[in-house]
C-alpha cells in the first residue's frame, strides 16, 4: 500500500481511472480478497462486533417472544395507530435492502465497473436487510402460527388469499425479492468460493466451499453461459428492485388516506429505497475497507463514487417532498392540504424536520469534493441518511393516521419500550449476519474485480493506457481475430 | 511417456497472461481440437471468438419462463378470486386486472429468474465436484490468478507426444498430464 | 498501434448540402403545414378554436423529443460517458431547437384562453377551487414561468454546444470538466423546469386534476421520444452516407437498450399513476381517466397499452433487432407516433368534455407537418456550420472502439 491513496482521484477525461491501486495483479487481488477470510488470527473488534451483535440479536428474540406469547398489545400499536413501528421498520430494512441489488444489476446494466469491488458486499447487506425486513409483517399478523395464511396454499376452508390487496402483493413482492437477490448473491458468489476452495487448507473449509462452488474449474464454456446467466439476472432484477419498493409504497398509496393517497409514490419510494440503501452500504464499507486492508480495492474514488449516488437520490427524495407539497396546495384539497400543514408544523414537525434535513439538505455537503473524499465525514453522512429515512416511514405512517378525515378520532402514537428494543434488536440480526458473512464468504467479487483490470485486456506492465480499464477488445494491440472454423 | 497406472485422461498447459492465452487459444482451435477448453480465473472476453464457440441459447430458455410465469400469476388470482372463492372487496370487480397485474409481474420474474440460473447449472453441467483437473496442484490456480489450457485424451487428434509437443510450442508456464482419477 | 480506431476525418460528417436541403425543405413544410391549418381553419367553424388545440399538441410533441435531448446532453455529461460521444452533436442539435420551440410559442399566447379555462374569469367566479389556485394559475405568472424555462433550457442546450463546438477546434480537454461540472446544477434545476411545465403546460387543461406523478410521466415520455427520434436520424444519416463508420452497430444496439428502457419506464410510470387513481377511487381524481375511458376514447388508451408498451416491448427485446439499423429505426417511428398518441391522449379529451368521441381532424396532420417542418429545419440549420461528431473529445477514442459487452 505504499502508492498513494489519492492516485486514481483525477478528474482527467483523458484518461479512466484505475480501479485497482497499489499497482495490484490478479495475485495480490486475490490474496487481498481472501486474506479477509483466511486470517488465523481474528482482529479484537471483529469479535467486540460479533458480541454486541449477539446481545442484540438475543434482544430480538426475547421481545418477539415476549410479543408472540403476550399478544400485539406489547406494542404501543393502537387506534388512530393500528401500524406504528412494525410497518416503519418493516420499509425502513426493505429500503435498505434496495442496494445490493441496485448495484449489482443497475450499476451492471450501466456498465459501472467500479460496482465489482462493493457488489459482493451490498447484496449480503441486501439480503440481511430484507431478513430483517420480513420479521416485522410476519409477527404483525398476530397469530403468527398462521402467517402461511398469507400463501395462495389449498386448505380445507377452500380459502384463497385476496389479490386485490396491496398487502397481498407485498408478500409476492418481498418473498420474490429475497429468493431473487439470494440466488443472484450465490451465483455470484460460485468462481469465488472456488477461489477460496483451492486455497483451502483445513478439511472443513475444502468440504463445504468445495460443496458450493458446484465443482466451478473456470471452464470458458462455463463463463460463457455464466456471463449470459447473469446478465438476464441483472436485466430481470432491474426492473424486480423498482417494482418492489413501488408495491410497498402501493401499501400506503392505493388508500385514500390524506398524505399516504399521492401519484409519486411509486418512484418516490424508489428513490428512497437507494437512497437509503447506498448510505447503509457506506455506512458498512467505509469501516470494513480499513478494517481488513482492502483499501485498494475499496479506493476513495468508489467512496466519492457513492457519494454521488447519495447525492443524486437525496435530491431526487427532496424533489418528491416538494411535488407532494406543492401539489398538496394546488389541488385545493383541504384535507390533503391539512395532512401536510401538520406533517410541518403538527405534533410531529420534529420528527418531520429531522427526516427533512436529513434526506433532503445533509447530502446537499456532498457536492463537496472534501466531504466526498474524507471517510469520517462521508461516514457520518450516511449515518444521517439511515436516520433521516427511518423518520421519513415514521412521518409518513404516523402523521397520517394519527391525524385523518375525522378530528374526533385524532390521537397520538406512543411506542412501548418493546417497540423500541424490537427495533434494536433486528440491528442485531442484521450485524451478527453481517460479520459472519465478512468472517467466512468472500466480501469481494473477485472474479469481476480480475475482469475489470487493466491486465484483464493483455495490458502489463505501466504502458500507455489511453482507457485506463475500459479498454476495449477491438484495439487489443497484438491481436488480430481470426475467423473460426465454426463460424465458416 | 506415461509412468502413472491411471489412465491418461488429457494435457494442460499453463499461462500467465491474457495475452498468450488468447493467441494459444487461437492456434488450438486452428489445430483442429475439439475436446478442449480454457480455464480462467474470470471471464476473458474474446476467448469465445478465439475458442470458435458458438453463443448460447439461454436467453429463448428464459422469455419462455418469463410469459409462463405471466400466464401462471394470472391464472391463479383468475381461479383463486373469481371462480373458486368469490368475494367482493372494496367494491372492486372479482376480476380486476390493475389489481392483478403486481402478481403477474412478480411471478414473471421469479419464474424467470430461477430458471436462468437453473438452466445456467444443466446446461454448464454443474455440479460437478469430481474432476480430473482438481488432482492437479497447479490447477488449483485456475480460480486464482492463471491461465490453463486442457486437451482431453477424448479428442479424436489427441496423441500423448504429439499433443505435448504442441502445448509445449504455445510458449506457456508448464505443460502437464492429467491423469484419469 | 490502434489498428482497428477509425480515423474520422476520412469520415463524411458534416451535414454540407444536405443540411440546406433540410433547412429548405423544413422551412417550405413549415410554412405550408402552418398556412394549410389556418387556411382549413378558418375556413370551418369553430376552426380557430380547435386549431390551437391541435398546435399545443404537436408543438408540445417536439417540445418532448428536444428536451429528451436536452437532458440526454446533461445525463452523458453527468456521468461521464464514454460510448455516447459520437451520439452527443446529434443530440445538441436536438436540443437546440428549444430556441425555435421558444419562437413557435409566441402564437400560442393567443390561443391561451381557448386551450386554459382558468383563464376564463366567468369560469373562476363560480369555481372556489378555481379561485384558490389563481395565484398560481393566472395569465401573468404563466407567462412568466413559461419564460423562465425557456431561459434555463436555451441557456444550458447553449452552453453544451457551445463548449463543445469550442472543443472541436481546440481540443481542450479542460472544456470537457467545465460541461461535466455544469451539468449537475443544471440537471437538478431541469428536474425542476419540466416537471412544472409540464403542470402548466398540460396538467392545468384541465385545472381541477392533479397529480403528484405527471411531471415523471411527462420526462418518461420525453426521453423516450427523443431516444426513438435519435435512431431514426442516425439512420438516415448513415443512408446518406454520413458516420458510417463512427457510429456502428453497438451505438445502435445501446441506443436501443435505452429506449427499450425507457418505454418500460413510461409504461411504469403510468401504470402507477393509473393503479392509484383506479384504486383510490375519489371523484377528484377519476374523472380525468373517465373522459379517457369514454366512448371512442377508450379505444385509444387500449392502443397505449399495446402500441406503446406490449408490442414495442417484445420487438426491441430482441438484442438482434437493435443492432440493426433498419428494424431499430421502424421501431423508433413506431414509437414515434405512439408518443404522438399519447399526448393526444394527455391533451384532446380536455378540448371539450362533452364529446365522447375522439376529435380526430385534419389540423392534427397538418400542425405535425408544420411544426415538424420547422423543427427539421432548425436541427440541420443549428448543425450547419459544426462536425456532426464531437471531433476532439478526449473520451472520442473510447467511443468510437466502443463494444457492447
Amino acid at each position: 500500500m505504499s502508492t498513494g491513496l489519492s492516485e486514481n482521484l483525477s478528474q482527467d477525461p483523458r484518461q479512466r481511472p484505475t480501479l485497482v491501486l497499489g499497482g495490484k495483479g490478479f495475485t495480490e487481488v486475490t490474496d487481498t480478497v481472501c486474506a479477509v477470510s483466511e486470517r488465523r488470527k481474528w482482529p479484537a473488534i471483529w469479535y467486540i462486533a460479533f458480541a454486541c451483535s449477539l446481545v442484540l440479536l438475543g434482544v430480538l428474540g426475547a421481545c418477539l417472544t415476549y410479543l408472540i406469547s403476550t399478544g400485539i398489545g406489547v406494542w404501543g400499536n393502537n387506534m388512530p395507530a393500528a401500524w406504528g413501528f412494525p410497518i416503519v421498520n418493516f420499509v425502513f430494512w426493505v429500503g435498505i435492502g434496495h442496494a445490493g441489488t441496485l448495484i449489482s444489476a443497475v450499476l451492471f446494466l450501466f456498465r459501472q465497473k467500479w460496482r465489482t469491488s462493493i457488489n459482493r458486499s451490498a447484496e449480503a447487506m441486501t439480503i440481511f436487510a430484507v431478513a430483517c425486513a420480513g420479521i416485522f409483517p410476519a409477527v404483525h399478523v398476530g397469530r403468527v402460527w398462521l402467517a402461511y395464511w398469507l400463501f395462495p396454499i389449498p386448505n380445507q376452508m377452500s380459502m384463497w388469499p385476496n389479490f386485490r390487496s396491496p398487502l397481498l402483493w407485498d408478500v409476492f413482492a418481498v418473498s420474490t425479492y429475497a429468493t431473487v437477490s439470494s440466488m443472484f448473491w450465490y451465483m455470484g458468489m460460485i468462481p469465488d468460493l472456488a477461489t477460496l476452495r483451492d486455497r483451502a487448507t483445513g478439511k472443513a473449509k475444502q468440504f463445504f466451499y468445495g460443496l458450493f462452488s458446484l465443482g466451478w474449474s473456470g471452464s470458458n464454456r462455463h463463463w460463457l453461459r455464466f456471463e449470459r446467466a447473469y446478465l438476464l439476472l441483472a436485466a430481470l432484477a432491474t426492473p424486480l428492485v423498482l417494482s418492489v419498493h413501488s408495491i410497498v409504497s402501493f401499501d400506503f398509496a392505493v388508500s385514500i388516506l390524506p398524505g399516504w393517497h399521492t401519484t409519486i409514490f411509486p418512484p418516490y419510494f424508489v428513490a428512497g429505497a437507494i437512497f437509503s440503501g447506498f448510505g447503509m452500504v457506506m455506512t458498512i464499507l467505509i469501516p470494513c475497507r480499513s478494517a481488513f486492508g482492502l483499501q485498494d480495492l475499496i479506493t476513495t474514488r468508489h467512496v466519492e463514487n457513492m457519494a454521488k449516488v447519495i447525492l443524486v437520490t437525496g435530491s431526487m427524495v427532496g424533489y418528491s417532498y416538494t411535488m407532494e407539497f406543492f401539489i398538496a396546495w394546488y389541488s385545493g384539497n383541504l384535507v390533503e392540504q391539512f395532512a401536510f400543514v401538520n406533517r410541518s408544523f403538527g405534533p410531529y414537525a420534529w420528527a418531520y424536520w429531522t427526516m427533512f434535513s436529513c434526506n433532503a439538505f445533509i447530502p446537499q455537503l456532498f457536492w463537496f469534493k472534501k466531504v466526498r473524499q474524507t471517510m469520517l465525514l462521508a461516514w457520518i453522512v450516511s449515518i444521517l441518511v439511515n436516520v433521516g429515512m427511518w423518520f421519513e416511514r415514521f412521518v409518513i405512517v404516523v402523521t397520517s393516521l394519527t391525524r385523518d378525515y375525522l378530528p374526533s378520532s385524532w390521537g397520538m402514537f406512543r411506542p412501548t419500550s418493546i417497540d423500541f428494543l424490537t427495533f434494536l434488536g433486528s440491528f442485531g440480526l442484521f450485524f451478527t449476519l453481517f460479520l459472519l458473512f465478512v468472517r467466512f464468504l468472500p466480501m469481494v467479487a473477485m472474479a469481476e474485480v480480475r475482469s475489470v483490470m487493466p491486465q484483464a485486456h493483455g495490458i502489463v506492465g505501466e504502458g500507455h493506457r489511453p482507457f485506463g480499464d475500459y479498454w476495449p477488445d477491438s484495439v487489443h494491440p497484438e491481436r488480430q481475430r481470426k475467423p473460426s472454423p465454426e463460424e465458416e | 511417456m506415461n509412468h502413472d497406472t491411471a489412465p491418461l485422461w488429457g494435457m494442460m498447459a499453463e499461462f500467465d497472461n491474457v495475452s498468450d492465452t488468447l493467441a494459444a487459444a487461437e492456434k488450438t482451435r486452428d489445430a483442429g481440437f475439439k475436446h478442449w477448453d480454457t480455464h480462467t480465473p474470470f471471464p476473458v472476453h474474446g476467448l469465445c471468438d478465439a475458442m470458435g464457440m458458438r453463443d448460447t441459447r439461454l436467453p429463448w430458455v428464459v422469455l419462455t419462463a418469463g410469459i409462463t410465469g405471466a400466464l401462471f400469476g394470472l391464472a391463479l388470482q383468475y381461479f383463486t378470486n373469481a371462480v373458486d372463492y368469490p368475494f367482493v372487496i372494496s367494491g372492486k370487480p372479482l376480476f380486476s386486472l390493475p389489481a392483478n397485474i403486481p402478481v403477474v409481474f412478480e411471478c414473471t420474474i421469479l419464474f424467470a429468474a430461477l430458471t436462468a440460473f437453473k438452466a445456467m447449472l444443466v446446461a454448464n453441467r454443474l455440479p460437478q465436484h469430481h474432476r480430473p483437473l482438481f488432482k492437479k496442484e497447479r490447477f488449483r490456480r485456475a480460480t486464482q490468478d492463471r491461465f490453463f489450457i486442457v486437451i482431453e485424451a477424448a479428442d479424436p487428434k489427441f496423441d500423448a507426444d504429439r499433443t505435448r509437443a504442441f502445448l509445449e510450442s504455445l510458449g506457456g508456464l508448464s505443460v502437464e498430464e492429467v491423469e484419469d482419477r | 498501434m490502434h489498428t482497428h480506431l477509425i480515423d474520422i476525418t476520412k469520415e463524411k460528417r458534416f451535414l454540407g448540402s444536405l443540411g440546406q436541403r433540410l433547412t429548405l425543405g423544413g422551412g417550405v413544410a413549415g410554412i405550408v403545414g402552418l398556412a394549410v391549418s389556418f387556411g382549413l381553419a378558418s375556413t370551418s367553424e369553430d376552426g380557430i378554436h380547435r386549431l390551437w388545440w391541435s398546435y399545443l399538441h404537436n408543438w408540445t410533441f417536439f417540445l418532448t423529443i428536444a428536451l429528451g435531448a436536452l437532458f440526454f446532453v446533461l445525463v452523458e455529461h453527468l456521468a461521464k460517458a464514454g460510448w455516447s460521444v459520437v451520439l452527443r452533436r446529434l443530440s445538441e442539435g436536438v436540443s437546440m431547437t428549444l430556441v425555435l420551440l421558444a419562437i413557435l410559442f409566441v402564437p400560442l399566447i393567443f390561443g391561451l384562453h381557448d386551450l386554459y379555462h382558468w383563464l376564463h374569469a366567468d369560469l373562476v367566479a363560480q369555481d372556489h377551487v378555481l379561485q384558490h389556485k389563481a395565484s398560481y394559475l393566472n395569465q401573468t405568472f404563466f407567462l412568466v414561468r413559461v419564460a423562465v424555462y425557456f431561459l434555463f433550457w436555451i441557456g444550458a442546450a447553449f452552453l453544451m454546444h457551445r463548449n463543445s463546438v469550442k472543443q472541436d477546434q481546440s481540443g481542450d480537454h479542460l472544456l470537457t470538466g467545465k460541461m461535466e461540472a455544469l451539468s449537475a446544477p443544471f440537471m437538478m434545476i431541469f428536474a425542476l423546469t419540466t416537471t412544472f411545465a409540464s403542470f402548466d403546460l398540460l396538467m392545468s387543461l384541465d385545472p381541477h386534476w392533479f397529480s403528484t406523478i405527471f411531471g415523471v410521466y411527462f420526462f418518461a415520455g420525453s426521453f423516450m421520444s427523443f431516444l426513438a427520434f435519435l435512431s431514426v436520424i442516425i439512420v438516415g444519416l448513415q443512408r446518406s452516407g454520413r458516420l458510417t463508420g463512427a457510429i456502428t452497430d453497438q451505438h445502435l444496439h445501446d441506443v436501443g437498450k435505452f429506449l427499450f428502457a425507457m418505454l418500460v419506464f413510461w409504461a411504469y410510470i403510468a401504470f402507477s399513476q393509473y393503479l392509484l387513481i383506479w384504486y383510490g377511487n375519489l371523484p377528484e381524481e377519476t374523472g380525468w381517466y373517465l373522459r379517457r375511458q369514454t366512448g371512442t376514447w377508450s379505444s385509444l388508451g387500449i392502443v397505449m397499452i399495446f402500441g406503446h408498451f406490449l408490442i414495442p416491448f417484445l420487438f426491441l427485446l430482441s438484442r438482434h433487432i437493435k443492432r440493426r439499423p433498419l428494424l431499430l429505426s421502424l421501431g423508433a417511428l413506431w414509437l414515434l407516433v405512439m408518443h404522438w398518441l399519447d399526448l393526444y391522449w394527455l391533451i384532446m379529451p380536455e378540448y371539450d368534455h362533452a364529446l365522447t368521441a375522439i376529435p380526430f381532424s385534419l389540423l392534427d396532420l397538418s400542425c405535425l407537418v408544420g411544426i415538424g417542418g420547422f423543427f427539421i429545419a432548425a436541427w440541420a440549420w443549428f448543425l450547419r456550420r459544426c462536425s456532426l461528431i464531437a471531433e476532439k473529445d478526449p473520451r472520442l477514442a473510447e467511443s468510437l472502439t466502443f463494444e457492447n459487452a
